[in-house]
Order: C-alpha cells, then structure tokens, then sequence
C-alpha cells in the first residue's frame, strides 16, 4: 500500500470522524442543561470534542505541510465565542485552567531541552540575539507607535501622553516569544542542529528577559501617568528577588523531580503533569495570601521555575532520559488543548476593528526581527544560510503576551482598550503566520527530519 | 482557588497512598487486610470532606465533577475490557447460565430486602426508593476480581477449579450488575411523575442507543489505521473525556455508557492491547480518587441507616450463597466443588464503589449519601471478611 493511497483512505476517516463530531456536538448542545453534573457533562463533552477535532483539523492541514499547532489554534477559532459559538465565552474562561497547567508543563518541557554543552558552544550567537532582539524590536515598534500611531483611526482619539504609554507597552510585548509554539514545532519536526538549538535558547532566554523589560515598561508608563514613580532601585530588588527565588525554587523542584525518578518513578508523566499544575497553582496562591496577610507579595513565576527544574534534571542529574520519556509521552494531548484553548481565547473581533494597525505593527515587528537576527548573525559570524532565514523562527507569540497585555489592561485603565485590542490582533496574526515560518525556516536549514 | 487545592490534596494523597499500599508498605497480616481494602482513603475522604476539614465542600466537589465523570468512564471503560467474546466462548455455555443466575438471585434478594427496610424510612419517595434498591442491589451482586484474578496467577493455590470458576462469575456478575443499574435512569424523579414508563423507557433507549452508536461510529473511524503511542493515548483520552461528558449531558451514566465503548473495542478493535495498556496504567490511583470522592460524601447523622447496612450484609451474603447453591446444581462437575467456596463471592472490590458515585452523581441528595454511605459500611465489611475467606480456602496455609 502506498504512501499517498494511506494518506487519502486515513483523510477519508478523519473527514467523516469529524462530521459525526460536528453533528454529535450540535445534538447536544441542543439539549437544555440544567444540573451541575450536566454543566460538569458539557464541560467534559467540549474538552473531549476540541480535543478530538483540534487532532483531525491539525492532521488534515499537515498534509499541506503546515504545522500541527497550526492546525490547533484553527481549531481553537473555529470553535471559539468569535466563529461558531460552540465554546461560549464562560466555557473558555474555564479552560483558561489548562494554559495556566500547559504553561508550566511547557516550561519543563523547554528547560528540559536545553542541555548546558550546547548553550556553551553556542553562547555568542545566543547572547547577541537575545540583545539586539531585544533592543531592536523594542525601538522600531515603539517608535512606529509614537511617531504614526495618531494616523491610524482606532488611535486617533488619544493624548500625545497615551500614545507614548501605548508606544512603550506594545514596544515591551512586541519583544515577547510564545516558547511553548517554537518547543511543539521544533518538536513535531524533531528539528536538530545549530538553528533549532539557538532558537530554543533565545526564546526561553527573552522568555526570561521579558519580564525584566515589562517591569521596566510598566514602571515607566506608570511614572507617566501619575508622575511620582516608586524606586527604580526597590523595584528592580523585587524583581531580582523574584526571578533568584523562582530560579532557586526550580533548583529544588528538579532536584525533587531527579530523586522521584530514582526512588519512585510510579505514574512519572503524571506526576509531572501535576506538579506542573502544583506550581502554577502553588505561586499563584503564595502571592495572595502573601498579599492579604503581610501586605506585601512576592510573585514566583511558574515558567521560570519549571524551565530551572527542567534545565536542571535534565543537565545536573542522571534522570534526564526518564524524565523526557515521560514528558513526550503526554505532551500531545496537552498541547492540543493548550494551542486550540488559546485559539479560541483569540479575539477576531479585535482584528475586525485594528486590522490596519495590527498589520502594520506585525510588519515592523517582523522588520525588527529581521534586523536584530541580522546583526547579530553578523556579529557572531553565524552561518550566512541562518542569517537569511533564522528571523521566521521568532515571530511566534501567544499566552506569554497575552498574559503581559492583561497586566498592562488593569494596570493602566486610561489605554486598557487599546492595549489589549491591538496585543489580541498582533497575537493573531503572528500566531497564524509564526509556526508555519518557524516550520518553513527548520525545513530550509535542513534540520527538519524528512518525512 | 480552593477547588485546586482539593484537588492537590487528593492526587498528592492518592499517588502516595498508592505507592505505600501497593508498592512500599509490610503490615502485619491483619493490619495489610484493611489496608488492601481501600479504608484509608474513605477515612482521608471522610477527613477532608464538609464533616471535618472541609476542604472538599459542596463547591469544591461540584467543580471536581467533570473530573469524576471522567473517572466514572475510564473505570466503565475498563471494565467493559473485560468481555472479550473469545475468551469467554471459552467456558461452557451452562456455565455462563449459572453466572448469571447467581448474580439474578443476588439481585433480586438484596432488591426486595433493601426495598422492604425501606419501610423503616417513610419520608422517602417511592421512586427514589426503587432506585436506591436497584442501585444497591446492583452493587451487591458484584464480586471483587482483581484479588481473585491475583490469586489464580499464584502458586501454590488450592481448589484451582473452583478459583477459576468464581472468577469467570465474578465477571459476569458485574456484568450483569452494571446492565441492570442502568435501569435507576428509568425512574429519575425530573421524569418519572410526567410522562408514561414505555415512554421513557422508548426515549431513554433512543438516546443511550443513538450516543453509543455515534461513540461506536467515532471509534471506528479513529482506529481503523494503526497509530502512532502518542496519538493513539489522544484519541483514547479524547474519547473517554467526551463520552463521559456525553452521557452525564443526557443524565445518562457514564460508567455504563463506556463500560458498552470498552466492550466494543476489546471485541473489535486492532489496538486493543495498546488501548488496554493505557486504561491498566492508572487504575489504581482511578479508584483510590473514587473511594476519596465516596468518602468526603460518607453522611451517618443517626443509628438508623445501619439497620440499612444490616440488612444489606445480610442479604447479599444469602444471595451469593444461594447463588454459589445454583451454580453448583446447574454444573455436571459440582462434586468437584465445595459448598462452602460460596464465601469466596463475599469480597465486593471496585465496581460497586464506582457505581455508588455514579449514583450520587447522578440522583443527588441527602438520603442519596446515607445510602452510599450504608453501601461503602457494607462493601468494607465485605472486602475484609471476604480477602479473609478467600485466602483461607483457597492458599496454603504456609504461604499466607
């Protein structure tokens, strides 16, 4: 039997499998739900019925090569409140638990995949990316916004104040990478070699350095609003403080992880799986109850301490193998759920309304990319092929800006709506057309298993 | 925020009681009994629930509830695992007669006794009281497998035949047990009073009929081509996160409705093996959350359940043993056999535990947890007399 004859007869089952979950779904939803073990039914039925169909979409798309996340995410809009309304918007509020729990699991994933002779090797490429992204990505959103924002008419109406609070929040996000994107394609391609290395790395590394910048940001845009700013210096100790304790909390938890796999081992994807919901969950309580109790909260960040734990089994102890294993074993499902829940958390509606400036921003987002790969790959005289095409691997974003764009929206009520309406139509356009560049790009630099 | 930390709380407690119960800990014999039996995890349910710590009140447990109709299924879909039609063709068909039989008699003893101390409770409906019979009835004629199954694999074992054969009883018992409950969705309250019993019976059949069918039709076409592990675990999570969700949106049980999914699938399809791999890897820690969830629900507020308890020993025990009585009659080799193997039947195991949650779940109130928590007295003292029994007449007496 061959292989396209395969391919043909296996699209044949998963077009019918999914009109019978399309026609299985609106039966139900037909149905008046009235007891909690019922909305507890939906909730299950829903899951189930993204899960199965976010698998059949994304299986189908990637015979046009396109990348599985791709297909996720398409699933995710599709059956999001903004398309066909079959996920309403409590009922994606509610998996909003999965991208807290996918999150986290993602962030072992991405620490587990970092392995400490690689990053020495390839150290300079790495830095110099991480900076000149940074920098020039920052610069070019930020005086794009400043200088043509009032010529776009969603942001015609704000203050010259706004638009430079506006100009310095969308230059912070814009910085922001979606890790969990560039893991699930690198791994789909079981991409290997100098390009998916150095893009894994810079990715978790600005995944890091992000929040450094959008403290920054924040206290900035706060200063210009308010005029009295509380010290950079004790500021800036918070935020050390926080990412030293999230760093040493990762330590311990991997150490924590290494000793389960040597002494214990039982059911190790699902101990991981819920110690990466424990965490999320676990710092996010310590914060509030902190808050509440002593007046004053230290935030550990999840991802940061599931990247540590991650990076540290899999480099500092003997378990990495088990401990990969483990993951790959239960990745799949999660992120299927994770990719397709935030697919339907994206706004359409926000695209509809700044499609314009969104363009425009994810146009010079990506001529910032360009740039700073550029110089860099020119800096630390990288391969020439990866200086060409290396700047499609960082175009991903998604829960990691959404997340600061939510921050941004409660901080600073007087730019809220422009701010998360234009974050929520840049995330959609560079999460539709950055897997698929990250994709294309590992196939040019040969790194891609052929399949 | 609290639910999350339940629900920590529960998997922290169920993963390490798991690797304690079964993996690391050397009781004593007698201590090992009630171990085995699963107490502890009703005491931590009890413990944890609205009658101590309260972690897991009423809002809490309403939020874990996708979560144990998830359970629910992949215990029925499990269970249906069992039913390979091959394999049991391989018993003669006189002896599938006296399984059933003896899981009927059982049934209907422990149905007319439950329902006549009912008597001592007038302030609960007549429908209610014939689900909670069935319900209870239901449980009763299960009879614990794994042990059993554990104990035939072993050596040094007396009486092989008469092991092997409670075994191939003990299936169908449940079986039948589960098929059976499935009627308590009959007599549901919200319908019951308004409409005729043929017309429900014609409207439950159709929905339970057209969810299965599209279940079955969506199975099929999943794994008609062999997939890869990672693929094959989504597709199976999927469909048990869907199909539990599918029958608790139509107030149908889940553990039913997946119990006919795994039935259909170990008869039917090529992965079944891999399928099965996937269900058996978290059994264990399935049932330990179930007996938590049973036990933050336990509810005994006076001395007057018991005689429901009472009664519900009582019967059940006359019931396996005229049941075992049965089976040896219909059997041409029953000289082989010992009357007294009838004590074998007593041990319950996880079955009746899973149907108690789907009955909670499913028929929710007050009297609903005196009566789960009459079963869970019942099934305990079953499980402890019963691994009692069990090892007496079927181990040597050096390797116990």
């Amino acid at each position: 039997m061959n292989s396209s004859y395969w391919r043909r007869e296996n699209l044949t089952s998963y077009f019918f499998a999914f009109i019978i979950l399309v026609l299985v779904c609106f039966w139900l939803k037909s149905f008046h739900v009235e007891s909690s073990w019922q909305h507890a039914g939906l909730l299950n039925l829903s899951v189930g019925a993204l899960m199965l169909a976010a698998h059949i979409i994304a299986r189908t798309l990637k015979t046009f090569r396109l990348p599985l996340i791709s297909g996720y995410i398409f699933t995710g809009i599709l059956a999001g409140p903004y398309v066909s309304g079959f996920l309403s918007f409590d009922m994606v509020q509610k998996m909003g638990l999965i991208n807290d729990l996918a999150l986290s699991f993602i962030g072992l994933a991405a620490g587990g995949s970092l392995h400490v002779e690689l990053l020495k090797k390839r150290i300079r490429p790495i830095t110099f990316n991480v900076v000149f992204q940074a920098i020039i990505i920052f610069t070019t959103v930020f005086l794009f916004v400043q200088y043509f924002g009032h010529l776009y008419s969603f942001t015609q109406a704000v203050t010259t104040v706004q638009l430079t609070a506006l100009a310095i929040i969308l230059g912070a996000t814009a910085v922001a990478r979606s890790p969990s994107s560039a893991i699930a394609v690198i791994n789909e391609c079981k991409a290997k070699g100098p390009l998916s290395e150095t893009v894994l790395s810079v990715t978790v590394a600005i995944d890091i350095l992000i929040i450094i910048l959008f403290t920054i940001a924040m206290t900035v845009v706060r200063f210009l609003f308010v005029q009295s700013v509380e010290s950079f210096h004790g500021a800036f100790f918070v935020l050390l403080t926080e990412i030293g304790l999230s760093v040493f909390a990762g330590i311990v938890v991997g150490k924590g992880i290494s000793f389960f796999i040597e002494h214990i081992q039982d059911h190790l994807p699902l101990f991981l799986f819920f110690l990466a919901f424990g965490i999320a969950r676990f710092s996010l309580a310590m914060s509030f109850i902190m808050e509440k109790y002593l007046g004053f909260s230290i935030h550990l960040e999840p991802l940061l301490i599931c990247m540590s734990a991650g990076f540290v089994v899999q480099n500092f102890t003997p378990s990495g193998f088990f401990f990969k294993d483990s993951l790959k074993k239960i990745e799949i499902p999660i992120y299927v759920l994770f990719f397709s829940v935030t697919g339907s958390s994206l706004n359409i509606q926000a695209l509809s309304v700044t499609w314009p400036l969104a363009l425009s921003l994810a146009g010079i987002r990506i001529f910032g990319i360009f740039a700073g790969v550029g110089l860099a790959g020119i800096l630390s005289g990288d391969l020439l092929k990866y200086t060409g095409i290396a700047w499609m691997c960082y175009i991903t974003q998604a829960g990691v800006t959404i997340g600061l764009a939510q921050l941004a929206y409660r901080q600073f009520p007087e730019i809220a709506l422009y701010i998360s309406t234009v974050v929520l139509a840049i995330v959609l356009v560079n999460e539709i057309i950055g897997p698929i560049a990250l994709k294309v790009a590992l196939h040019l630099a040969g790194e891609a298993d052929k399949e | 925020m609290k639910i999350f930390f339940a629900l920590l709380i529960i998997i922290t407690i169920v993963f390490g009681g798991y690797h304690l119960t079964f993996r690391q800990f050397r009781l004593p014999l007698i201590a090992r009994t009630f171990y085995l039996s699963g107490l502890e995890f009703i005491l931590l349910g009890i413990i944890l629930g609205p009658m101590f710590f309260n972690v897991l009140d009423g809002n809490s447990i309403r939020g874990l509830e996708p979560l144990m109709a998830l359970l629910l299924g992949w215990v029925g879909m499990l269970f249906g695992f069992q039913f390979e039609i091959s394999m049991l063709r391989r018993f003669p068909i006189i002896q599938f007669l006296a399984a059933i039989g003896e899981g009927l008699i059982t049934l209907v003893l422990v149905f007319v006794g439950i329902y006549m101390t009912f008597g001592f409770f007038p302030e609960v409906p007549i429908n209610m009281k014939v689900i909670y019979s069935i319900a209870l009835a239901a449980t009763a004629a299960c009879t614990a497998q794994t042990g059993l199954a554990l104990m035939a694999s072993a050596n040094h074992i007396v009486n092989r035949d008469s092991l092997n054969l409670i075994c191939y009883i003990s299936s169908i018992g449940g079986a039948g047990a589960l098929i059976v409950y499935g009627f308590v969705f009959l007599f549901r309250p919200e319908t019951s009073s308004s409409v005729s019993f043929l017309h429900r019976l014609g409207v439950e059949a159709g929905m339970t009929i057209t969810a299965c069918f599209s279940l079955l039709l969506l199975y099929t076409l999943f794994l008609t081509k062999w997939r890869r592990s990672e693929e094959l675990n989504l597709v199976i999570i999927g469909m048990a996160v869907l199909s539990s969700g599918m029958a608790t949106m139509l107030n149908l049980s889940p553990l039913l409705l997946n119990f006919f999914m795994g039935f259909w699938l170990v008869n039917l399809s090529i992965e079944k093996e891999r399928i099965f791999n996937l269900l058996i890897s978290v059994e264990k820690p399935v049932y330990l959350m179930i007996l938590v969830f049973l036990g933050a629900h336990f509810k005994f507020d006076s001395a007057w359940p018991l005689i429901l308890a009472l009664s519900y020993i009582i019967f059940r025990s006359l019931g396996k043993f005229s049941g075992w009585f049965l089976v040896l009659a219909l059997r041409p080799d029953s000289k082989k056999h010992s009357p007294k193997l009838g004590l074998a039947l007593i041990d319950q195991g996880g079955l009746p535990l899973a149907i108690l949650l789907d009955l909670l779940l499913g028929f929710r109130g007050e009297f609903t947890k005196i009566v789960i928590s009459v079963a869970i007295v019942g099934i305990v003292f079953n499980d402890i007399i019963g691994m009692y029994f069990q090892k007496r007449l079927f181990v040597i007496k050096s390797d116990e």
